[in-house]
């Protein structure tokens, strides 16, 4: 094997040699350069080879003497993977700087090449005095190599960075000579061994200073506006080698001092990391500059892994153990693949405006790149850091941490905050020109894209619990298969897909017991048959079915997953692919935000439900132990309902929905509102059977919950009277009728769960149908505006009596099945007297009619638009699942039982008392009975004689021509006055008055707001002043110092 | 005045923060265990008169190694910031004094000979190879002040850097071949202790180290008054 | 030897006075050199012992007795290093401050404030 000193030897001899080479033409120069950092990659990754395959840590022995008598070097596992990260990306960005070192001089690559061998020392040296020297040699060349672009603000950057990094060594050399005083030794190993901490303030203060030294140069929060502005001026390929590298070589050092640390300093960094974390991030809320920001993003990222390593040790995790390895290791890992790659690409692109970075959808290949490092970076699956993050709660929830744990969390979310902002931004932004990557740029993108992904799933395989996972592989398969096979049409992917779900479903379905399987029926079977309009596009939808398999995947995986990570894991995928779903709409980019920020908000609550859990049931996964734990049963109810409610949409956490469904393309709006809604509620059934209860004081919180449904319902409902978009107005009529599956499930009775989840089912037949149809229509007159349609029922018939069908079954009224829900709430509210809900349910169930009818009326009747008289029909793979709904909504309204028994007989296991008694087909309940097929055909009866007998009195009405307003009593001032439908319960919003104000709105606008103007405050200290910098950094330790060692 | 006043008080409190570092010290009664193996064994080990010379170049050898290597990025560094961007019209230097002119005719050779001395050396005498270098630097900065026409061939200074720092890493490898480990000195006879050829790789060692230091300073000197010109 | 760690500590502090208050760049370098040699004088004053002489074994140094009457050799060596880093550091330094002056004709450091926030 080859003794990993001749990294230093092969850097250092090319790097002198390197001018002399170039004398003989630089492509001499090039290659040897180029040969050197290969060969630093090839020792190192022969060296993490041999240490996975069980070799021993390797010692070197400079001079031939043991330490502590001279420097010695090490090779482990933790030095293997670091330098392997670090070579490569010094070999990458090297290639990504080819140009530049063609054009300069060649002293360019000697400093590249220096750099990168700093960073290796760093990682290696087990000598505190020798770690100074590599510090130095690492900023030094860093120093020189940012002069790589000499324009002024570059220059300046760099001035501000070399006064920082020279406080920090001077800083540096305090310390060391003090510990050495202390020791009498400099190795570190023996160093940590022979010092008395106890011995004197002196010797405390000798390690804090040191500590400061290294912190420093991590970019604390505040002392780093000089990094900032390092990371916005220099040249990309650089500052990659800056972000990534160098703060490994630091992170490695701060690792390597860490036996030298007392409890009271582990904590200090852990504070000080994540106040970083959380402050970093919170003030890149107002960046615009791409790299700045990015700049942002690292210095938190940074901080993150610096304070959750402290955090582990602190808590008594061994600092090469798994945990810190997979935690720490996983974050920063992430971290530093991502970061590198957003570099490259913000090279590649050029353009300092983030809102700018629009010419990425020329290139899908990159376009993926950055979605995958965005998403690494915020910490969702499959990549390393979502592993990380979730172990990372577990471990902090057994350790008590929930501070530490909140920080966190909200740091993410702010994080996602602009990152998704900033995705949403790409893909909505017009193209104008073209991107040119040249392939030594671009290569380095895809090897850090597939890096990130290879990583996660390596991460997959080793977190605890992670051979449970395997349950997501042949899916994931799928989804990258499909990423690959994106270049077919259509139809040969949308068969391809349907074909394998159907049989997955066909699979899986059998195996599925009590609501488990009614929920795999609409997910699955739901799924399949929503496909099916996916013929009715054309071309390619780049980058549809990925995501929709990777939805159905978290679906299908919430139904089975028997342990915590699995359900985190299907709940996470699901929410992704719904993301990128939802995003296609043409301006749907603001609500997919929204959407994505409620859901991470949620996923985060349930994320801390799920770690109490963890903690307080003896640090298991297992899901089913949910219904046995006795300890904090209400807040982990609470935790994990506040997750499940923003993806049911309750009244206050609603605000996502209305855009999201309302702007999503025409099959998607189905999918996400008829099918995945109920995801939210299936994880409500599963805390709600399992915890049954639970109480905080005296109020029991189902009760509470159940005055959010019925708030839900009538708010909901409400809002949806006053759109007059059809697609809006469906969506606001979701968020009402899942008022009411919360309500129902808030009883916590047989009937109450019964009504639940057979208004579930019929939600969703009826607004998968309703979506669908409506979704035809505006297929068709291209206009989601009601005002601007009429009369369309003689050019869409089939699509008329979809809707009217659909909002029978809505509105609750006899024959259809919603009646069956209605009359079952009103049992159960009798038997559960709880009548004021009662009555705002009902009010809710009025207002209900007022939306519908609106529907009907506006789009269906009246007169036709005069640019709609050649509309045809809706395309027919639209049609055809609305069929296939209607008949399952009349089959559902004629045979009640054969839904509501087979529910019923599966919640006798949790709720044994109060059961329906059934008679060959007619349901009897305490207060009354009722006969499904009956009631229909009675009510058929009744509406053929109204029908024959209208039919028979009219037939000598009179025609009106389209334009005769003889009636008409005032001239419209606006296009749209001239419709009736417009506007249409104006009245109620004036007589409502302070019921309709859109409160939850202006709340959360009111949050982002603080949010914002917050983060603007805070980084005016950054007033871009090298001396103010200097003050900054002797005033942050001057308060760590206070804080640390009690002044 | 504000400013300043706040300045005071941080740099105050800082100061207040450091004290400890003089104040709770006792200086060393002995050496610590470390050093006292150096001086114990130091001069049986290696063979140096010089026990510091023995800890920089063998004993904390790497250090020194990495120290080259940071005075050569320096240079490499000061030569790459400054690099011509565009072609300047040159203002004409003004010419040295006559004193300076002739001082530097009659010192120039006799400081270069005491820089070679002072590195060769180094393992018997205090000095070594980065003082040498440094000698033999300030004698050439004296040859660029006094003359406004000197001019330093660069790729003569280029081939010195070149080779005198890949030899040293060539020693440092013969050390790990033939010896105990790289940067071992112990590859060449020890010789007899006190005299100028003892102590093994140490005056080659050196001796690359001063030519090289003296390489680098000059280029250094020479880029930043180049630029100036 | 406190009296010349305190004096260590009084350049630093001088030094650190210079970087502050000073606005002009070449006096921040100063500045930092200052602060750089007080950090070098403490370290020369870690090693040493009192009423012992350098390191080097010669007709003056017995070499069976050395351990009790040369100082400390390891800190001399640290600090050489040091003061070469120290160097090249300020030569860096230096040529930014060229640079800058090259670019916008002052060397006052409130002039470059083109980034921030």
């Amino acid at each position: 094997m080859v003794n990993p000193i001749y990294i230093f030897i092969l850097a250092l001899g090319a790097g002198f040699l390197l001018t002399l080479f170039d004398k003989a033409g630089r492509k001499v120069s090039l290659t040897i350069f180029y040969a050197v950092l290969a060969a630093m990659v090839a020792i190192s990754a022969q060296w993490l080879i041999a240490l996975l395959g069980g070799s021993e840590t390797a010692m070197i022995f400079t001079a031939g003497f043991k330490p502590p008598f001279s420097i010695n070097l090490q090779m482990g596992l933790e030095e293997a993977i670091f330098t392997l990260a670090v070579n490569m990306l010094g070999l990458l960005s090297g290639l990504y700087l080819i140009k530049k070192f063609n054009a300069t001089k060649v002293n360019a690559m000697v400093l590249f090449l220096m750099m990168i061998m700093g960073i290796n020392g760093l990682i290696m040296t087990r000598d505190m005095f020798n770690l100074f020297v590599f510090m130095e040699i690492t900023s030094i060349a860093t120093f020189a190599m940012i002069g790589i672009d000499r324009d002024i603000k570059t220059l300046s950057a760099g001035f501000k960075y070399m006064i920082a990094s020279g406080i920090a060594s001077v800083l540096f050399l305090i310390g060391t000579i003090y510990l050495y005083r202390f020791s009498g030794m400099l190795h570190i190993d023996s160093m940590a061994v022979a010092l008395d901490m106890a011995s004197s303030q002196a010797t405390l203060l000798a390690v804090f200073i040191l500590l400061m030294a290294i912190v420093i140069e991590l970019k604390p929060f505040p002392a780093n506006g000089w990094a900032l502005d390092v990371y916005e001026a220099v040249d990309s390929g650089v500052v990659a080698v800056i972000a990534a590298g160098s703060s490994a070589g630091m992170l490695f050092a701060l690792y390597k001092i860490t036996p030298l640390l007392n409890e009271t300093l582990l904590l200090t960094v852990a504070g000080i990391g994540i106040t970083t974390f959380v402050a970093s991030n919170l003030m890149g809320l107002m960046q615009k500059n791409a790299k700045r920001l990015l700049g942002y993003s690292s210095i938190g990222q940074i901080g993150l892994v610096a304070g959750v390593f402290a955090m582990l040790v602190y808590l008594g995790y061994p600092i090469n153990g798994k945990m810190v390895m997979l935690i720490a290791g996983g974050l920063f890992i992430n971290h530093f693949v991502a970061k590198a790659g957003l570099f490259w690409l913000a090279g590649i692109l050029n353009k300092e405006n983030t809102e700018d970075w629009g010419a990425l959808r020329k290139k899908p290949i990159y376009l993926f790149a950055f979605g995958a490092f965005i998403l690494a970076l915020v910490g969702l699956p499959p990549f390393p850091s979502f592993f990380a993050k979730w172990q990372m709660v577990m471990i902090f929830a057994k350790d008590n941490q929930f501070l530490v744990i909140a920080f966190i969390l909200l740091g993410t979310l702010l994080e996602a905050v602009y990152l998704f902002r900033w995705l949403g931004k790409i893909l909505e932004s017009e193209v104008k020109e073209k991107i040119k990557v040249s392939f030594a740029q671009g290569l380095p993108v895809i090897v850090a894209t597939l890096a990130v992904l290879g990583l996660g799933i390596y991460s997959a395989t080793i977190v605890p619990g992670a051979g449970s996972l395997n349950i997501f592989y042949l899916p994931l398969l799928l989804i990258a298969a499909l990423f690959v096979l994106d270049f077919l049409p259509v139809w040969v992917k949308n068969t391809l897909v349907i074909l394998l779900m159907g049989f997955y479903t066909w699979q899986l379905l059998p195996g599925l017991e009590g609501y488990r399987f009614l929920f795999g029926v609409i997910f699955l079977v739901g799924g399949v048959i929503l496909l099916i309009p996916g013929y009715a596009f054309k071309g390619k939808r780049v980058g549809f079915y990925p995501f929709a398999v990777m939805m159905y995947t978290g679906l299908a995986g919430l139904l089975i997953a028997e342990n915590t990570l699995q359900f985190f894991t299907a709940w996470e995928l699901m929410t992704l692919g719904s993301y990128f779903l939802i995003i296609r709409g043409k301006k749907a980019k603001p609500h997919a935000l929204s959407y994505m920020l409620f859901s991470l908000g949620g996923a985060y609550a349930m994320l801390s439900g799920l770690g109490l859990f963890f903690s307080v049931n003896g640090n298991n996964l297992d899901l089913a132990l949910l219904s046995s734990i006795t300890e904090s049963t209400s807040i982990i109810y609470i935790l994990l309902v506040i997750g499940f409610l923003t993806k049911l949409a309750s009244m206050g956490l609603h605000i996502w929905l209305p855009g999201a469904h309302g702007e999503a393309e025409t099959d998607v709006s189905p999918m996400v509102s008829a099918i995945l809604l109920k995801a939210g509620m299936f994880g409500l059934v599963v805390v709600m059977s399992a915890i049954q209860n639970p109480m905080i004081g005296n109020v029991s919180i189902n009760y509470v919950l159940s005055w959010l449904g019925a708030i839900t319902v009538f708010g909901g409902n409400l809002m949806a009277i006053y759109q007059e978009d059809a697609k809006r107005l469906l969506a606001y009529s979701s968020v009402g009728n899942l008022g009411y599956v919360l309500f129902g499930l808030t009883l916590m009775t047989h009937l109450g769960w019964l009504t639940s989840i057979t208004y579930a089912l019929n939600h969703f037949l009826f607004k998968a149908l309703l979506f669908l149809a409506i979704g035809g229509v505006v297929w068709r007159v291209k206009t989601k505006n009601m005002y601007e349609m009429g009369g369309l029922i003689k050019r869409m018939p089939i699509s008329f009596i979809s809707v009217l069908i659909g909002i029978i079954a809505l509105s609750g009224v006899p024959p259809l099945s919603g009646f069956a829900g209605k009359w079952l709430t009103y049992n159960v509210l009798i038997e559960k007297g709880w009548v004021l809900q009662g009555v705002v349910l009902i009010i809710g169930g009025l207002i209900a009619f007022l939306y519908c009818f609106r529907l009907i009326h506006t789009i269906f009747l009246g007169q036709l638009k005069d640019n709609h008289r050649k509309v045809k029909e809706a395309p027919l793979p639209i049609l055809i699942p609305q069929v296939i709904f209607m008949f399952a909504i009349m089959f559902f309204s004629a045979y009640p039982n054969m839904v509501l028994r087979p529910v019923g007989d599966f919640l006798i296991k949790y709720f044994p008392q109060g059961a329906i008694n059934w008679q060959n087909g007619v349901a009897f309940t305490a207060f009354g009975h009722w006969d499904g097929l009956g009631v229909l055909m009675i009510t058929g009866v009744v509406f053929m004689a109204v029908f024959g007998w209208l039919l028979l009195t009219n037939r000598k009405t009179q025609k009106v021509g389209q334009f005769n307003i003889v009636y008409a009593a005032e001239r419209p001032s606006r296009p749209e006055l001239t419709h009736v439908g417009y506007n249409f319960f104006a009245h109620y919003r004036k007589a409502l008055g302070v019921l309709s104000k859109p409160y939850a709105e202006k709340f959360w606008d009111g949050l982002s707001e603080l949010f914002h103007s917050t983060a603007d405050f805070i980084r005016k200290l950054y007033t871009g002043n090298g001396q103010t910098y200097l003050v900054h950094i002797i005033v942050f330790i001057l308060v760590v110092y206070a804080f640390a060692m009690g002044g | 005045m504000v400013k300043k006043i706040f300045i005071v008080i941080i740099l105050g409190f800082f100061a207040v923060m450091l004290l400890p570092l003089a104040k709770d010290f006792t200086p060393f009664q002995e050496l610590s265990p470390v050093a006292e193996k150096y001086v114990e064994d130091g001069p049986e080990e290696l063979g140096s008169a010089n026990l510091v010379t023995s800890v920089i170049v063998t004993y904390r050898g790497l250090d020194t190694l990495g120290e080259v290597a940071v005075l050569f990025i320096a240079a490499a560094g000061v030569g790459f910031f400054l690099r011509k961007e565009e072609k300047g019209d040159k203002t004409p230097k003004r010419g040295s004094s006559q004193i300076l002119q002739s001082g530097t005719a009659f010192l120039f050779p006799l400081i270069l000979a005491f820089g070679v001395y002072i590195f060769l050396h180094g393992h018997l005498t205090p000095g070594g190879g980065f003082q040498g270098g440094v000698v033999i630097a300030s004698g050439m900065v004296l040859l660029l002040l006094s003359s406004a026409s000197a001019k330093i061939n660069e790729n003569v200074l280029h081939l010195v850097e070149s080779l005198s720092g890949a030899s040293y890493v060539a020693i440092g490898i013969l050390g790990l071949v033939l010896a105990t480990g790289f940067l071992d000195n112990r590859f060449l006879d020890l010789g007899e202790f006190g005299t100028l050829l003892s102590a093994g790789a140490i005056p080659l060692i050196y001796s690359f180290i001063g030519l090289k230091v003296g390489a680098e300073l000059v280029g250094i000197v020479n880029n930043m008054q180049k630029d100036q010109s | 030897m406190t009296l010349i760690t305190i004096l260590g500590l009084v350049l630093i502090m001088i030094g650190l006075w210079g970087m502050l208050t000073q606005k002009n760049i070449i006096k921040i370098i100063i500045g930092f050199s200052i602060m750089d040699t007080g950090v070098h004088l403490i370290m020369v004053s870690i090693g040493y012992l009192k009423d012992r002489t350098a390191p080097i074994i010669d007709s003056a140094v017995d070499q069976a007795n050395a351990v009790n009457t040369v100082v400390d050799p390891i800190p001399s060596a640290l600090v050489l290093t040091a003061i070469v880093i120290g160097l090249a550091v300020t030569a860096l330094m230096l040529s930014y401050a060229i640079k800058l002056y090259e670019k916008k004709g002052t060397l006052d450091i409130n002039e470059f404030k083109e980034l921030k926030w």
